[in-house]
Formats: C-alpha cells, sequence, structure tokens
C-alpha cells in the first residue's frame, strides 16, 4: 500500500493504491471511473486512452504510482454541467457512435490530438487515432466527426445543452 | 405524405450515453459484497481428463470451486446439446471450459484455479476437416464427425458441361476469423430478494440465454432474468452462451453476486470463430460466355462444437452460385466436427466465403474464353425473373446489371487507385 495524490478531471485525489495496480484499475475500480474501457490489456486497442500531463496514455500500461502528482482527463471529464465537448457533440452528430466500447478512448485521443494541433489535416488526424481500435464503424465517421469539431472549436461553439 | 423520420439523420438513443461514458457494459457494474471468478480451461485439443480441485479449495479466498459435478444438465448449444457446461470427462477443443473458480478477489481465483489438478489423457485429435470426414479419423462426438449434409440438385449437370468449351475446376479454402468485438465478455450475476435469478450479460440472445440457464440447472424459466447490457459488439460471436450458465450456478448457489471478466486472450479461446471452408468447383461456360453448368463441394470446419453449422453450410450451399443464373447445378455442402476451436455465427452466416470460390471461377472462366471480367458477368448475373438453383424467382428489385454497370465506369479510377497502392507497397512504405 502506498499513498499517491493526482487531479483527475479536476478534482485532487488522495489515494491508498497497491504497488502492483496499473492506472487502469485505480480509475475504474478504486474510483467508479467505468467510462475508461479495457480491450486488451496490453497497449494495443487504445480503448483505456487517457489524457496525462497533457499527452494520450494508454492506461493499462501505466503503474498507478506512476500517475503520483500527475494531472489527468478521462472522458467523465469532458462533458461540462451538462454541455457536452464539441468532439462529444460531433460524434454523436456524425454517427459515429455504434457499439461504444472504443469510443471513449477515441474522443480522448481526438481531444488530445486537437488541443495540440488545432487544425489538423484529414492525414494527421488518422494518425492521432490511429492507437485506437475500432471493430464496428471502420474509421471514417470518427475522422469526419473529429473534422466537424475542429469547425466547432473554431466557431467558439460549445454551447450543446444537451436533452438526453 | 410528409415524413416525419425518413430521410432525414437522427441521433441514435444510445449515442449521449457513449460519447460521455456513462453507458454501462459488464465489466462497469460493481455490487457490494460481490465475488470474483475465473474459468479454469483446457490446455490441449483432445484428452480424457481427471479433475482435483481438493488443494484448490483450500487456498485463501478461494469461496467455490464449480465442476460438471455442481451441473443437473450438462449440456447446451443452440441448435445441438453438444456443449458441456464443464468438461466432465473429456475435451474437445482448446479452451474449453473445466472450472470455474469464484473467490473473494481476482488474484485469489488465480491462485485457486492454479492449484487446480488436471490429468489429461490426451487423444489423437483430427485438424483437417476432409481428414475429419474419413472413417477411420478420430471422433470428436460419437460415430460420425460429419454434422450436417445439405444436398442442391438442379437440371443434369452432366448434359450441362457437355455445352461448355470453357471449364475451370479449382479448389479454394479460406481461414478461420475471430470477431474480436472490442469488449470482452464479461458479466455479473446475483439474486434478488424473491428469490429471482439475475445474469446481466452483453448477448445476442437473452431469450435463449435465459432458457438454457433455466434448463441446465433445472429452474423455472420465471426464477430466470437475463439483463442484456451494453453490448461492446458482437458480430455472430455473442450468439452461444460463454458465462452465463456458470455465472448463474455461482450466484444461485453462493446466494451472493459474483462478476467475471475476460481478457483479450480468454475472450480469443471461449467464443466461436467464423467457418474455414474448402471449397472444390467446377464451373462451366458455352461458346457465347453462357453458364452452363457448375458441381461444388463445400466443406465447413465446425471444431469441437455444432453451434449453428448447419445454417452456415446450408446457406453456404444456397448462395454456391454466387449472383449467376446456372440451369444445371449440384451441390454437397458438409459441416464437419474437429479439434479445432468452434465456429459459429459470423456476419455473413456462411454465404461470405463462398465469393472467393465462386467469383475467382468468373474471372478464370472470362480469361478461357477471352472476354472481359465484366462481359461474363454481364451475361450471366441475376436479373429480375431470374430463377435460383434453389428455385426462387426473383421478383423484386434486383439491381445487380445497374450495380455492374457503374463499376465498368469506374474501373480505371480503380485500377490507378491499385497501382498507386502497390507502388506503395513495393516501396515498402505501407
Ligand atoms: S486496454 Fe489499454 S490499449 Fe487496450
Ligand atoms: S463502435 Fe464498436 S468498437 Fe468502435
Amino acid at each position: 500500500m502506498m499513498e499517491i495524490q493526482l487531479i483527475i478531471n479536476d478534482i485532487n485525489y488522495k489515494v491508498d493504491i497497491d504497488v502492483n495496480m496499473r492506472l487502469i484499475d485505480l480509475l475504474r475500480d478504486k474510483l467508479g471511473l467505468t467510462g475508461t474501457k479495457e480491450g486488451c490489456g496490453e497497449g494495443e486497442c487504445g480503448a483505456c486512452t487517457i489524457i496525462m500531463d497533457g499527452e494520450s496514455v494508454n492506461s493499462c500500461l501505466v503503474m498507478a504510482f506512476q500517475a503520483n502528482g500527475s494531472n489527468i482527463i478521462t472522458i467523465e471529464g469532458l462533458e461540462n454541467n451538462g454541455e457536452l465537448d464539441p468532439i462529444q457533440r460531433a460524434y454523436m452528430e456524425e454517427g459515429s457512435v455504434q457499439c461504444g466500447f472504443c469510443i471513449p478512448g477515441l474522443i480522448i485521443s481526438t481531444k488530445a490530438l486537437l488541443d495540440k494541433h488545432p487544425n489538423p489535416t484529414r492525414e494527421e488526424i488518422r494518425e492521432g487515432m490511429s492507437g485506437n481500435l475500432c471493430r464496428c464503424t471502420g474509421y471514417n465517421k470518427a475522422i469526419d466527426a473529429a473534422q466537424k469539431a475542429i469547425e466547432y472549436l473554431k466557431e467558439g461553439q460549445n454551447d450543446f445543452k444537451n436533452s438526453w | 405524405m410528409t415524413l416525419k423520420t425518413v430521410g432525414k439523420s437522427i441521433i441514435r438513443v444510445d449515442a449521449y450515453s457513449k460519447v460521455t461514458g456513462k453507458a454501462l457494459y459488464p465489466q462497469d457494474i460493481y455490487l457490494d459484497d460481490m465475488l470474483y471468478a475465473k474459468t479454469l480451461r483446457s490446455k490441449v485439443p483432445h484428452a480424457n481428463i481427471k479433475i482435483d480441485t481438493r488443494e484448490a479449495e483450500r487456498q485463501e479466498g478461494v469461496v467455490r470451486i464449480f465442476t460438471h459435478k455442481d451441473v443437473p444438465l450438462n449440456e447446451h448449444g443452440v441448435v445441438l446439446k453438444d456443449h458441456n457446461v464443464f468438461a466432465a470427462d473429456k475435451v474437445r477443443q482448446i479452451g474449453a471450459p473445466i472450472a470455474f473458480v469464484v473467490g473473494e478477489s481476482e488474484e485469489a481465483c488465480i491462485n485457486g484455479m492454479n492449484k487446480i489438478k488436471v490429468e489429461y489423457e490426451e487423444l489423437p485429435g483430427v485438424f483437417d476437416p476432409l481428414e475429419a470426414m474419413k472413417e477411420g479419423s478420430p471422433k470428436v462426438h460419437g460415430q460420425s464427425n460429419i454434422i450436417y449434409h445439405y444436398k442442391l440438385r438442379c437440371g443434369d449437370i452432366e448434359e450441362g458441361f457437355k455445352n461448355c468449351v470453357a471449364i475451370a475446376e479449382n479448389t479454394y479454402t479460406t481461414h478461420m476469423q475471430d470477431h474480436a468485438f472490442l469488449q470482452p465478455e464479461a458479466g455479473i450475476s446475483y439474486m434478488e430478494e424473491d428469490g429471482t435469478l439475475v445474469v446481466a450479460v452483453a448477448t445476442q440472445y437473452p431469450h435463449y440465454d435465459r432458457e438454457e440457464i433455466a434448463r441446465t440447472l433445472k429452474l423455472e424459466e420465471e426464477k430466470v432474468k437475463v439483463i442484456n447490457t451494453n453490448v461492446g459488439g458482437a458480430f455472430g460471436a455473442r450468439e452461444d452462451i460463454t458465462i452465463q450458465i456458470h455465472l448463474a450456478l455461482a450466484a444461485l448457489t453462493l446466494n451472493r453476486p459474483v462478476k467475471v471478466v475476460f481478457g483479450r486472450e480468454e475472450s480469443f479461446q471461449a467464443h466461436s470463430k467464423r467457418h474455414p471452408m474448402v471449397m472444390k468447383y467446377k464451373t462451366g461456360a458455352d461458346k457465347d460466355g453462357y453458364l452452363q453448368a457448375m458441381e461444388a463441394e463445400i466443406v465447413g470446419d465446425s471444431g469441437a462444437y455444432c453451434s449453428w453449422a448447419m445454417n452456415v453450410l446450408r446457406k453456404a450451399g444456397v448462395h454456391a452460385t454466387g449472383p449467376y443464373h446456372i440451369p444445371n447445378v449440384k451441390v454437397d455442402s458438409y459441416a464437419v466436427y474437429t479439434n479445432n476451436p468452434f465456429t459459429g455465427a459470423m456476419r455473413g452466416f456462411g454465404a461470405t466465403q463462398i465469393p472467393n470460390a465462386a467469383e475467382q471461377q468468373m474471372d478464370i472462366l472470362a480469361e478461357k474464353l477471352g472476354i472481359s471480367p465484366f462481359e461474363i458477368r454481364q451475361k450471366n448475373i441475376f436479373k429480375t425473373g431470374s430463377k435460383t438453383a434453389t428455385g426462387q424467382v426473383l421478383l423484386e428489385s434486383v439491381p445487380l446489371d445497374r450495380c455492374l454497370e457503374e463499376l465498368v465506369k469506374r474501373y480505371d479510377e480503380f485500377l490507378k487507385l491499385k497501382n498507386v497502392v502497390d507502388e506503395t507497397i513495393e516501396e515498402g512504405v505501407l
């Protein structure tokens, strides 16, 4: 057992962890942040993607203690007071969601990309998402969604109140 | 008439819960006081087995180990009841479930699992479906490995081949394939206060699951509830039971919630695959390019269990001609047991393998006749009013000729693209 401190979705946490605990287990099993998914547990599928200190990482490949002192964003951190992130909105509108298991990871990868490069080409978007597997959709719609999100972000549109 | 929905883009009802991470898949459900479970699986493809769980049961944190002895009726399956809930005295494929270890933590379950002694007395296996059809081959179940034989007879192929100037004869094979849905199998079971047994899983058949749980555990169906959570992809691989009965048995016996989550590797071992097929084809066309006869023998490898074998091989047989009119047809398709991983439903359900053979036959015939691949297809493709080899007259929309016309128009474009791809591959970029 050891204690670590970290920020997740703007909230400060102080938690006891086992030394052999992975970051994904901390998020899901301990903190109940189950939006982050585990598809393979070995860095292949990207379903577990989160943003850690500005970089997208596979949370199945990071040990929980390595996250000590870090600032983390998970899918749960994107919606703000009922307002969806423009990327989430674009994914919904473009029909990019099927079974949905890959979607949190894909959206987080999209966010990590657009946070760094607000205006990527379609090729760069493909590259940015290349660590995420999706078995249902064929990827094109996720790329369409990223392109739409770029437009929304340029226009400063993030007032998509959800009615669900 | 004004249509409210047709022609409009609408946002699917579950999109919001999925883009926000709120959608619950079984692995996302945590209940108070819940136990965990792990499945011990066969490491060999064909063997008589003896199981000793005594030492494993004594491991700290292990609550209970379930085996075939705990199952009132140890058989299930979507068509034939040839799956065991747990292997009793024989295993027939790698990955067949042998025991279900329930414990206070996942580590405890793994410790327990490692202490179960399985004595394998290995038996000769059969891994090639053509071998499996032979008299002297090792038998997977019962006296014969042939599960199903579909016969299609239309016209007289001998007469038909007499009128042919070009005949193509080839054997085609396709491989096994996994669905690899992104959400590995997971589930949770518990008892409700009124004694209802609940199993929450991601499944394609909650109603079948319920029936099978009730049958194997000798319960009334009304006492069993299957909750279908969000399903993280399925593509056919969630049609057969994997964890449902194991979970039900554990919660029923222990009266505590029990959760199981597969890793990717176990997911590969546990569910069905696409049938590999061996397709032996003989197809002939007359001097004007019209198909006159076709003979095909299609053998599908069903692996260790039947699953949907007859439906899949029937579909393969029915579609054997491809979308082409052929007056004289003889098709025999077979589903065969082997000691390979079992195969079942996967997108296309037996129709997907066929074009690998049927379409290549068309290209080869075109070459032999000195006509283009389009011309031979245009001549033979189904149109409204065509009669299939199974006797169905196609009365409704059959716009295949239009589809071909579009293809002709874009073929040059495609060739250009293909050249770019080929060059890129040659340069080693891809
Ligand atoms: S679960 Fe982490 S990459 Fe697949
Ligand atoms: S939507 Fe199913 S895996 Fe991407």
